[in-house]
């Protein structure tokens, strides 16, 4: 009898309530083990929530927007999407940050995680999800490892519509693993650069700003 | 001039504290009281609905399904079972059935979703038969698929947000490196449906290679049928698991039932306490207006007038402790909502406490009628006092 009343509410929990899908959002799968591999000296992390809605509303998507030079598009780029940050520590010092955000893939959703020092300098490029053809060389090593020790200021010379280089940059450097795989790779440099854009406003006081010519 | 209910009024305000206290313990007895009814009937409606949407009353699995359910979270679908599509045909010849929908769940492992890999996956629905049978489900964006081969997928919100999806996007299956074409998009509804990826029936029976097999038949009955009749033909067919909805119902209700006696036993304790608190309270004030109840009846006062004077005395604690009892369980609604989820092992979506007016007057009534039953006796004792006694016990 105890049995069929397991199974029962086993089944009725399943078909009823399990999602096979996590909470979307653009949080880190197993925080504890992914700050522990992106920041191996760290010895605990701070979460921080945010959204472009809170921190400015329409007049900062209006500023991000012209930032990214590209508007926020489709059903999931609004401005009430929830960020969520990690402040990473050491002891009691602050040592980087993790962010991470969603971009429309050709294929799928790409999440696009960055650690970064405090200075704004990527750290680790690092795909959570990708869904593409070319998943398996996109997550080669070698194709994050291109992205280390660039910031914001190398972003803003590359155009994320035409994915051209428009100024000197070392973005160019950054080599497309599979040439069918263009969209996903343009993909990835739009997240970047969207990530590297919301880091500075929300945590480094728009430090980047500065460099930032409109078009 | 000044009216009874005045009277009764200022008498229990002569003894604030007093009477502020026997109050509260009736708000707090009201206050469960009222949490509980709600729950009682928010439960049961919130799991109807849960159940309702589902569109099917009747789920036949292949056996051993549900452990193989649990499998497929765990390793990737690789064990699940699958039963015949012939069987399908068959319940549908049945006289008590209305509609059926057959279904089969595949699942891939994602070498590409998160760092170790996760699983994405896949349900495939008949066009024809379960947009009818799940008519509750409305779309954001695009329509259901009409061709049951059409590499096409319908996803629920939550899915087409995790994969960045509109009408009209390419979507992968990874392993199977197949396209199909996103042509829905549906509402959020607060169900697993959220989080699914529909696909036509054969065209996923196609694409993982399971030419007529399934995993699952949804069953509407037909009003006036005889479901456990139904349900107990059914049990008889070989290798396949009969879930029933209602009987799924009943079990979680009786899970339920346990912990909602336990409540219902505080609040029946919260109850009787309150009402010794009233009556000590008004037997108290009797004691003490002992020589003031002589002279009123002295004065002329009968029995009868003392006895509604107390009676009232009681009424207007009672009442006031129902209503301020049922404003607080108003608004603690929401708190205790989250307070139940978390103590109960399953709790169904959509609001566990639901507190209408019906259920506002039942409990004033209840409130009420316990206030007049233990006001008998202390009103009983004063309208039973000798006035010359009364009197000479002061001077005394």
């Amino acid at each position: 009898m105890n049995m069929h009343i397991i199974n029962l509410t086993l089944i009725l929990v399943l078909i009823t309530t399990t999602s096979l899908f996590a909470a979307v959002g653009c949080d880190l799968n197993d925080p504890d083990r992914d700050v522990k591999r992106l920041f191996p000296e760290s010895t605990g992390y701070k979460t921080l929530y945010l959204s472009i809605e809170k921190k400015g509303g329409k007049s900062l998507l209006h500023q991000i927007e012209q930032r990214l030079g590209d508007n926020f598009k489709g059903l999931y780029e609004t401005a009430d999407v929830p960020y969520t940050i990690y402040q990473i520590y050491r002891g009691k010092e602050l040592v980087g940050y993790i962010h991470g955000v969603n971009q429309k893939g050709q294929y799928g959703g790409i999440q696009v995680f960055l650690a970064l020092d405090l200075e704004g300098n990527v750290k680790a490029f690092y795909f959570q999800k990708l869904t593409s053809k070319y998943a398996k060389q996109f997550r080669e090593a070698k194709f994050g490892e291109q992205f280390v020790s660039l910031n914001l200021k190398d972003f803003y010379n590359y155009d994320v519509v035409s994915g051209k280089i428009t100024g000197p940059s070392r973005v160019e450097k950054i080599k497309n693993p599979a040439a069918e795989a263009e969209p996903d790779f343009r993909a990835a440099l739009r997240a970047t650069k969207k990530n590297l854009i919301l880091v500075d406003e929300f945590l480094l006081g728009n430090k980047y700003l500065k460099y930032f010519k409109p078009q | 001039m000044i009216n009874i209910f005045q009277v009764a009024y200022k008498n229990l305000l002569r003894k604030k504290t007093r009477s502020g206290l026997t109050i509260i313990g009736i708000a707090l007895a009201a206050w469960v009281l009222v949490s509980l009814l709600g729950f009682n009937k928010g439960y049961e409606s919130s799991l109807n609905s849960d159940i309702d949407n589902l569109g099917y009353q009747v789920l036949v699995t292949a056996k051993g399904c549900p452990y193989e359910a649990a499998t497929l979270m765990l390793k990737g679908g690789i064990g699940l079972r699958y039963m015949k599509q012939r069987i399908a045909d068959s319940i549908a010849k049945q006289p008590e059935v209305d509609k059926i929908t057959p279904m089969l769940m595949q699942a891939v492992f994602d070498p590409n979703k998160g760092e170790s890999g996760g699983i994405t996956a896949y349900l495939g629905v008949d066009p024809k038969t379960f947009p009818k049978m799940k008519s509750l489900l409305e779309f954001k964006q695009g329509v259901w698929f009409s061709d049951p081969n059409a590499y096409e997928a319908v996803l629920g919100y939550e899915a087409a947000e995790l994969e960045q999806r509109e009408v009209g996007d390419k979507l992968l299956i990874p392993d199977k490196n197949i396209e199909l074409k996103v042509v829905g998009i549906l509402k959020r509804t607060g169900t697993q449906d959220d989080g699914t990826i529909f696909v036509p029936l054969n065209a996923l029976q196609n694409i993982f290679d399971k030419k007529g097999e399934l995993t699952g038949i949804g069953i509407k009955v037909k009003k006036d049928a005889d479901i456990n009749k139904f349900e107990e033909r059914m049990y008889d067919l070989p290798d396949v698991q009969v879930v029933s909805l209602s009987q799924v119902k009943q079990t979680i209700m009786t899970l339920v039932s346990t912990a909602r006696v336990m409540v219902l036993s505080i609040a029946l304790i919260a109850i009787l306490i309150s009402v010794v608190g009233v009556i000590n309270t008004i037997l108290m004030s009797v004691m003490e207006r002992f020589q003031e109840i002589g002279i009123l009846k002295s004065m002329g006062a009968m029995a009868g007038d003392i006895f509604k004077l107390i009676w009232l005395e009681t009424l207007v604690l009672c009442l006031s402790g129902g209503l301020i009892g049922t404003v607080l369980a108003l608004v603690t609604a929401k708190l205790t909502d989250i307070l139940i989820r978390r103590i109960l092992p399953y709790a169904p979506r959509g609001g566990l406490v639901r507190i209408d007016f019906s259920l506002v007057l039942l409990t004033l009534g209840l409130v009420t009628l316990i206030g007049l039953l233990s006001g008998i006796y202390p009103s009983w004792k004063a309208s039973r006092v000798r006035p010359l006694e009364a009197i000479r016990s002061e001077v005394e």
